[in-house]
């Protein structure tokens, strides 16, 4: 975490900057598709020390009061989120930038916070601007509420989970995390897939 | 072709890198010899039939499986982590 009197040319700089520009919202015209840029986010990657998970688990669940998944699923509150990252592996989400060092007694740690761009994604048409790209099936039936994955979008490896709790028949809301260097064709490939619905 | 990720699910089969037979083993430090290493070096059969091999799942979860799939009909028998799942 950047210390203020440190004296530096180098100041913090959005994933998204000069990619994504803020389109004036227009509520009279409802879009197909909705992007937020999700910014000043914490991001850890979580890997459990061998013979830890059991007890890496009962940290998170006491500090975070979330229950680590073991099936590719992200478990979340307003504050966090843990998001399945392989077997033993969870990728965890901080609303706001923050110390993960507790965890770091149990598990290996390694701060993404400047690594990842996130963007939120929702409205009417979402499933048919993913499905352009994500070879995953992203119905409700096979992806349901709070359902998580790790796969590739137009050769770009994303992260993505759903984040509502929305009735079968309701669109879904999807985060997506994708590596920070690939922010750019991968806004490449959504602003092109999105193109036709807003 | 799709693969049965044991931890993701199906997947599509550009989501994952190929290595092959996952039955090579290297030559323990007895039995090293240069023809040995050759072996396990360069020598693998081809079946045309079942053969155990090796998969990464490579856009996914980053493990490796190993798969027993029929070469031929790409009929699918099992597929399984490489190494047993960190101890709990």
């Amino acid at each position: 975490m950047a210390d203020p009197s440190l004296k530096t040319k180098w100041s913090r700089h959005s994933a998204w900057a000069d990619i994504l520009t803020a389109s004036p919202s227009d509520a009279a015209r409802p879009c197909g598709v909705n992007v937020v840029a999700r910014e000043g986010l914490g991001v850890a990657g979580i890997q459990a020390q061998r013979g830890r998970k059991a007890a890496l688990s009962a940290l998170v669940k006491m500090r975070y009061g979330l229950e680590l998944p073991t099936t590719p699923r992200a478990v979340r509150d307003a504050a966090h989120a843990f998001v399945w990252a392989g077997p033993g592996q969870w990728l965890l989400v901080a609303e706001q930038k923050e110390s993960f060092a507790e965890l770091s007694e149990l598990a290996a740690v390694s701060d993404q916070s400047d690594g990842r761009a996130a963007l939120r994604l929702s409205g009417p048409n979402v499933r048919d601007m993913l499905a352009k790209g994500c070879m995953i099936d992203l119905h409700p039936a096979a992806f349901p509420s709070g359902a998580a994955a790790m796969t590739s979008i137009a050769h770009i490896g994303v992260h993505l989970w759903r984040v509502d709790e929305q009735p079968y028949d309701r669109p879904a809301i999807f985060d997506i995390l994708v590596a920070r260097s690939m922010a750019a064709s991968f806004w490449s490939w959504a602003s092109a897939s999105a193109a036709e619905y807003n | 072709m799709r693969l049965p990720c044991p931890h993701c699910g199906t997947r599509d089969v550009q989501e994952f890198t190929y290595l092959g037979d996952a039955n090579v083993k290297r030559p323990g430090a007895d039995e090293m010899s240069e023809a040995a290493m050759t072996r396990y070096v360069y020598e693998r059969d081809n079946p045309a039939g079942r053969q155990r091999e090796y998969w990464h799942h490579s856009s996914g979860c980053h493990a490796w499986i190993v798969v027993t799939r029929d070469t031929r009909t790409h009929r699918i028998e099992s597929a399984e982590p490489a190494k047993p799942l960190v101890q709990s």
